[in-house]
């Protein structure tokens, strides 16, 4: 599973940027684009977060075994 | 929007918020009652302005939780630099916290459009509070199922799995909808994974704290609605010996009231 976080955290991680950069836009027509991206660039990066605290989390788990 | 009416609907929405009944469904359906046809619900200033409103309720509620929030945050903080989870209930509650955050931090931000639309006609908001009341009905009923199994006993928050966690996070994201009790919602996927009244509540005002308070300050400024943590203090006294039934009915009657007043033209 620890290959998986690093994946997820760097996909998010990507995501977030892209969104950020208004490179994509995938679910953010709308009046207010920008204010959009940031909400979408800040929710991938917490994600992407996540996904890294998760990898910790493994990364001891793995460590306490050995 | 006139100053009056920015007054009387952030009142409405820092005593309702809390309560199981959807502030937002209201934010939609009065001023539709009292034909403020000056309001343009689906303009995403409007949107805004309803998201703004929630910051008090998001402060009201770190401000009755403090000391709560304070303990989480440190039992968060030391488990990500400990790189494992421990037993502490604080860090439990934590973990499950961020795991039940996410379907709505992601639903939210994903189908802000889609449900945006959903506001310019009070008729799906009078319908979806009817909804609302149902659910709440619906929930009572399988609770009381469930507490009629003696294998089944009310378990407190923190043995709540990580599954459940997403599953009351998942429910809270209904509240999307307008008329859709985000509290009532939560706490009925609460009832449901075997938690009771009072634990149900406090786990959706924890749950609600950060997606409220993120989004609040998406929106970049800032207004208080005051009455929010009378409404937390005393929905925390109700739940220790009172249920959903009395807001179910009161969703139910507001809803299909509203539907019928819409459907015959008295809601601007």
């Amino acid at each position: 599973m620890k290959p998986l976080a690093l994946l997820l955290a760097l996909v998010f991680f990507v995501l977030g940027a892209l969104y950020g950069l208004g490179t994509i836009n995938v679910l953010t027509k709308s009046g207010t684009e920008h204010a959009h991206h940031v909400s979408h660039l800040v929710v991938c990066w917490v994600l992407a977060l996540l996904a890294l605290v998760w990898y910790r989390f493994q990364s001891s788990a793995n460590g306490a075994r050995h | 929007m006139t100053d009056f009416q920015a007054l009387i609907l952030a009142l409405l929405q820092g005593v309702s918020e809390l309560f199981p009944v959807s502030s937002l469904g209201h934010t939609i359906l009065v001023p539709a009652l009292l034909h403020w046809t000056n309001i343009h619900r689906a303009n995403p200033t409007f949107l805004a302005f309803v998201v703004l409103l929630h910051l008090g309720t998001a402060l009201a509620l770190i401000v009755y939780y403090r000391a709560r929030w304070l303990a989480i945050v440190r039992a968060l903080v030391t488990s990500v630099i400990r790189g494992r989870l421990s037993d502490d209930r604080d860090e439990r509650i934590g973990w499950l916290l961020v795991v039940g955050t996410i379907p709505v931090g992601v639903l939210g931000v994903l189908f802000e459009e889609p449900v945006r639309t959903l506001f310019a006609s009070p008729a799906p908001a009078a319908l979806f509070l009817a909804l609302n009341g149902l659910v709440m009905f619906a929930g009572e009923w399988l609770r009381r199922r469930q507490l009629a199994n003696p294998s089944r006993a009310d378990r407190p928050i923190e043995h709540l799995s990580f599954a459940q966690s997403v599953l009351v996070g998942f429910a809270q994201s209904f509240a999307l909808l307008p008329g859709i009790s985000r509290s009532g919602a939560s706490m009925v996927a609460g009832l449901l994974c075997d938690l009771d009244h009072e634990d149900a509540a406090e786990f959706s005002f924890l749950l609600a704290t950060p997606v409220i308070f993120a989004a609040a300050l998406l929106e970049t400024r800032y207004l208080v609605a005051p009455g929010a943590h009378v409404s937390v203090a005393f929905l925390m006294r109700y739940f220790r010996s009172n249920d959903l039934r009395p807001f179910g009915w009161y969703c139910l009657i507001a809803g299909v009231c509203c539907f019928i007043l819409s459907k015959r033209g008295f809601l601007s």
